[in-house]
């Protein structure tokens, strides 16, 4: 490699850029495609490709960061950056949802009743499931910051531990998820209380899916040295989003299934 | 060579020139002296490390370090050699073959029903 006198990151030429956006076109035309003929073809061919694109792209990434040493102070600026105005984007993607529930039953129409919520809509009791959802969650926020200590003081095996269990801890929220939404007496057709429910939980249960995954890349790489008790931004990136997830959570506990019912 | 006195052995040990002890100033006119290293312990290879820090598997990223630094010009995403290439290859022919299927696709969704 060639004398480098600043500490930024040259990237090498990259394919994903390309391969990214074509599974993007796939997956929209495969879209528009399985509406008009019933074929799925083209979508699935996409989502493959996005999949592929997903893990080479990440992979590449852990690459550049533990293995060649690109991830500089500088860089890691740059990546801390990245990662809160993404949080940032995301947080104004749930404030959409928070204002069309406000919107909705604040001032609930004469087609609902005039109340909320809506006539014969049973909602879900607030203090059964969903309080020890928002228990399971505190508790992995606990889990995760110990997680991360373990890190930071190099007490391998207690990272591993607490990871692990953060995972866990994030799966059993998806299940009990799974069941509340299986056992609920409402359905996403149900009106705006049916649509703003299911919308906002449902992404925040994709958001929990996501935050999990990523937390499971980390305990991986935890498991394969990756981490050392200075630079784990990877982990601290994923910390983040969990972090954000459980106060998105929060939010949803407190509105809708507590003073929206 | 540079000393400085070390406030936890309570001895000379060596420094940087820039943080050696130099109560007169540096002298210039000298030329500049990289400093010894001296390492506190000798350095473990992992496997001298003992079981207790090879639970759950043995550390690999020196190698791996090793590997992915070698200056080859090949880049990052082929850099581990065949299974790189055969995933990349892959994925490529999907792209490809698939822009020419959503292509043909999209074609026959625009032509009129003819029924």
């Amino acid at each position: 490699m060639a004398h480098q006198a600043h500490a930024y990151h040259m990237v090498d030429p990259s394919p994903w850029p390309l391969t990214g956006a074509v599974a993007a076109l796939l997956m929209t035309s495969g879209l528009a495609i399985w509406m008009h003929f019933h074929n799925t073809t083209l979508m699935t061919l996409g989502l493959i490709l996005l999949l592929l694109t997903m893990y080479q792209w990440w992979r590449d990434i852990i690459r550049e960061g533990t293995f060649q040493g690109h991830h500089t102070p500088p860089v890691q600026k740059g990546l801390r950056y990245g990662m809160i105005l993404f949080i940032t984007s995301e947080v104004f993607f749930f404030l959409g949802f928070f204002w069309a529930f406000y919107h909705s039953s604040l001032a609930p129409t004469p087609e609902l009743g005039g109340c909320w919520p809506p006539t014969g809509i049973t909602p879900l009791d607030p203090f059964e499931v969903p309080l020890l959802n928002t228990a399971v969650l505190l508790a992995s926020g606990v889990t995760v910051t110990w997680a991360h200590h373990s890190i930071m003081e190099g007490h391998r095996k207690e990272a591993i531990q607490s990871l692990a269990l953060t995972i866990l801890l994030g799966f059993y929220f998806t299940f009990l998820q799974a069941m509340e939404y299986y056992e609920a007496p409402f359905t996403i057709a149900d009106g705006v209380y049916g649509s703003t429910f299911f919308v906002a939980t449902g992404f925040h249960g994709l958001h929990v899916i996501i935050g999990s995954t990523f937390l499971a890349v980390c305990l991986l790489r935890q498991v394969q040295y990756h981490f050392t008790s200075e630079h784990h931004f990877g982990f601290e990136a994923a910390a983040w989003y969990w972090h954000f997830v459980d106060v998105v959570w929060l939010f949803l506990y407190i509105s809708i299934y507590w003073w929206g019912s | 060579m540079y000393y400085k006195f070390s406030g936890f052995t309570q001895k000379l040990t060596g420094s940087a020139p820039a943080t050696a002890y130099n109560p007169q100033g540096l002298r210039s006119g000298l030329p500049a002296e990289s400093p010894t290293m001296i390492f506190a312990t000798p350095t473990k290879v992992v496997s001298e490390a003992g079981a207790t820090a090879e639970y759950m598997g043995a550390n690999k990223v020196p190698d791996l370090q090793k590997v992915f630094q070698t200056s080859d010009g090949i880049p990052v995403h082929l850099k581990r050699g065949y299974p790189d290439r055969l995933l990349y290859r892959t994925t490529m022919a999907l792209t490809i073959g698939g822009v020419a299927y959503c292509l043909v696709a999209l074609y026959i969704a625009a032509q009129p029903n003819r029924k």
